[in-house]
C-alpha cells in the first residue's frame, strides 16, 4: 500500500504515480521497507512491514507514532546505521552510507564531547570531514553566533545549561551545511521553556535559508505539526497517515497553537495515532 | 523573522544560564583560601604525629630496641645526607621506579585498550590475567634476581608486574566507558574507525588511564623497594634491609620517612599533570 500525502479535509490529492521519475526532487525514498529484529531465543520481532515513503527536497517531514513503532529505526536507516531486512532506502539517490556527507544528525541527547569546548564541539563534524582548521573555526564561530552562543565558545560542556548544550548541537549540525537534517527527538530532553526557545531558534534557522530537507522524529504531535510541512504517522509497521500541514510560514511557535487549522490537524492525527 | 546574520551579542538573559565558575580570578582566590586552611590543618596533623612519636620513644614503647626518637632519626638523615649515602640510593631506587612505570605503564595501557576493544579476546584471557595478577609478587623476586642478576633489571621486572596490571585494568575500563551516542553521532558525521579511536575512544579513556597510572607510580615504588629488600646492591630498600639487620632503627625510620616523602611528591606531580590534562572535567570529577 502506498500512501500519498494529502491535506485536510479534502481527500487525497492525485499524488504521484509509483515509478514516476523523481531523481531530481527526491531527497529520501523508502521503498517497501521492512525490518525484523531477531530476538535472543524468542520469536523474531517485526517492527516495520512495507513502508513506502518519499521525501521531496526541501520538505520538512515529521514522523510520529507510538514508542516502539519503528520511527527511530527508519531514521537510523537513513543514517546508514542499520539496513532494512527487506525493501530499500535511498538518500539523494544513493545508498545511505554513501550519502552521509549530505547528512546532519541530531539526537535527543546533545552528545557533546565533554573534552571539547563549545567551539570545538561545533567544529567536530567539519574536523571529521577534513576541513582545514582556519576554515572550520570561522564556520563554527558563525554558527555559534547564530544560536546566540558566541560568548560561550570557550566553555566546557559541563558549564553549559541543557538548552545551551542543545543549541551547541544545533550549531554543530548546521556547520556541516547538510542537505538533509535527520533529527531524533532533538528537543525531547529539554524543559518546556527551554524547549520552546530552542525550537524557535531551529525554525528560524530553517526558514531563513533555501530549505533543507528535514526528517524529524518525535512523539510530540504538537511539535510535529508546529514545525513540519508534513506529518507521517507510523503504526503497525506501516504508514497509517500522511498529512500535509497547510499552515503558512514563517510560523511563530507560541502562537501556532491558537491557529484553528492547527487544532483541526491535531485532533485528526490524534485519532489516527490511536 | 530572524536571519542568521544578526549581531553576535546574545541578549543578556541568555548569558545567565552559564553554570559553574567562569571567572578565573574569583575561582583562584576561593581556592587559595581553601588551600590555606588545608595546608594549616596538614601541618597540625604532622606535628601531632611527631609528638606521639616522641612520646612513644621516651616511654620506650613498644620495645626498647625499637624506640628511637624523631631527633635521633633526624640526626641519621642529616649524616646520611652529608655522606651522600641517601642521595645515591634514592637515585638508584627512583631510576628503577621510573623505568618500571614507563615501560609497564605503556605496555599495560596498550594491552588494556586492546582488550577493551576486543571483548572476545578478553573473555579468553581473563582467567589467566586474574591468576597472574593474584600471584604474590614478593615470591617472584628471587626468580627475577636469579634470572636477571642482582641489578636494576630485577627491580624493574618485579615492579613492572604490579604496574602492568593496574594500567591494563584502568585502560580497559576507560575504553569501555564510551557512550554509544558519541559513536553513533561520530559515525554519521563521517568518522572512520581510526578517527573513532583517536577522537572518541582515547579521550574517553584518558581519565581512567590517568588514574591508573597515578596509582601505578606508587605501586612501582612499592615493587622496587620490595625487590631491594630481598636482594640488591643499592636502593632505599637495600638500606632498610641493612639497617634492620643491625638494629639501627633510627636509620630505618628515617628511610621510611624519606620513602613517604618521595611517594607524596610523585603523587602531587601526577595530580598536577592530571589537572592540566583533564581540565575539561567538572571539578567534582577530578
Amino acid at each position: 500500500m502506498t500512501m500519498t500525502p494529502h491535506t485536510l479535509p479534502a481527500p487525497a490529492d492525485a499524488g504521484r504515480a509509483p515509478g514516476e521519475a523523481r531523481e531530481i526532487d527526491e531527497a529520501i525514498a523508502f521503498n517497501g521497507v521492512g525490518m525484523t529484529y531477531s530476538t535472543n531465543g524468542g520469536r523474531p520481532r517485526q517492527v516495520l512491514d512495507g513502508v513506502d515513503l518519499r521525501l521531496a527536497r526541501g520538505e520538512f517531514t515529521a514522523l510520529v507514532g507510538r514508542s516502539g513503532s519503528g520511527k527511530t529505526t527508519l531514521l537510523n536507516m537513513v543514517a546508514g546505521l542499520v539496513d532494512p531486512t527487506s525493501g530499500s532506502v535511498t538518500v539523494m539517490g544513493r545508498r545511505p552510507r554513501d550519502a552521509r556527507p549530505h547528512l546532519g544528525f541530531m539526537l535527543a541527547r546533545d552528545a557533546l564531547l565533554p573534552w571539547r569546548s563549545a567551539l570545538r564541539n561545533v567544529e567536530y563534524g567539519l574536523e571529521l570531514r577534513g576541513v582545514p582548521k582556519a576554515e572550520r573555526r570561522s564556520v563554527a564561530l558563525h554558527w555559534l553566533d547564530a544560536v546566540h552562543l558566541r560568548h560561550a565558545e570557550r566553555l566546557w560542556p559541563w558549564q553549559l545549561s541543557q538548552g545551551m548544550r542543545q543549541r551547541v548541537a544545533l550549531a554543530r549540525t548546521w556547520a556541516l551545511d547538510p542537505d538533509i537534517l535527520v533529527m531524533d527527538e532533538p528537543f525531547a530532553a529539554l524543559d518546556m521553556n527551554t524547549r520552546q526557545s530552542v525550537q524557535q531558534r531551529f525554525v528560524d534557522l530553517w526558514q531563513s535559508e533555501e530549505h533543507r530537507t528535514v526528517l524529524f522524529v518525535t512523539h510530540d504531535l504538537g511539535e510535529a505539526i508546529a514545525l513540519a510541512d508534513r506529518v507521517v504517522v507510523i503504526g503497525g509497521g506501516r504508514v497509517v497517515e500522511d498529512l500535509k500541514v497547510d499552515i503558512e510560514r514563517p510560523r511563530d511557535l507560541p502562537l501556532i497553537t491558537l491557529n484553528r487549522r492547527y487544532e483541526e490537524i491535531y485532533q485528526h492525527l490524534r485519532g489516527r495515532i490511536g | 523573522m530572524r536571519t542568521i546574520d544578526e549581531p553576535s551579542l546574545a541578549p543578556p538573559e541568555e548569558r545567565e544560564d552559564v553554570i559553574g565558575p567562569t571567572g578565573a580570578g574569583r575561582r583562584r582566590s576561593l581556592l587559595s583560601r581553601e588551600t590555606l586552611i588545608v595546608r594549616g590543618a596538614q601541618l597540625m596533623v604532622g606535628l601531632l604525629l611527631l609528638g606521639l612519636w616522641q612520646l612513644a620513644a621516651s616511654a620506650r614503647w613498644p620495645e626498647p630496641v625499637l624506640a628511637r626518637s624523631p631527633g635521633q632519626t633526624a640526626s641519621y638523615l642529616f649524616d646520611a645526607a652529608g655522606s651522600g649515602e641517601l642521595w645515591s640510593n634514592t637515585r638508584a631506587t627512583l631510576k628503577a621506579v621510573l623505568a618500571a612505570w614507563v615501560l609497564a605503564g605503556a605496555a599495560g595501557t596498550v594491552a588494556g585498550v586492546a582488550l577493551g576493544l576486543a571483548p572476545r579476546v578478553e573473555r579468553v584471557l581473563t582467567p589467566y590475567l586474574d591468576a597472574a595478577n593474584a600471584m604474590p609478587r614478593i615470591a617472584l623476586a628471587p626468580l627475577f634476581i636469579v634470572a636477571l642478576g642482582i641489578n636494576t633489571s630485577a627491580k624493574v621486572a618485579l615492579a613492572s608486574t604490579l604496574v602492568f596490571f593496574i594500567a591494563l585494568s584502568g585502560a580497559r575500563a576507560g575504553v569501555r566507558s564510551t557512550d554509544a551516542e558519541w559513536l553513533r553521532l561520530s559515525t554519521v558525521l563521517g568518522a572512520g574507525k581510526r578517527q573513532l579511536f583517536v577522537k572518541v575512544l582515547i579521550p574517553v579513556a584518558t581519565p581512567a588511564i590517568f588514574a591508573a597510572l597515578r596509582l601505578g607510580l606508587i605501586y612501582s615504588l612499592l615493587g622496587v623497594v620490595g625487590s631491594e629488600l630481598i636482594s640488591a646492591r643499592d636502593g632505599l630498600g637495600q638500606l632498610i634491609a641493612y639497617y634492620s639487620s643491625t638494629f639501627r632503627m633510627e636509620a630505618v625510620y628515617g628511610i621510611l620517612l624519606l620513602l613517604g616523602l618521595v611517594a607524596v611528591t610523585l603523587n602531587q606531580l601526577m595530580g598536577l599533570a592530571e589537572r592540566r590534562l583533564l581540565r575539561w572535567q567538572p571539578p567534582a570529577d577530578r
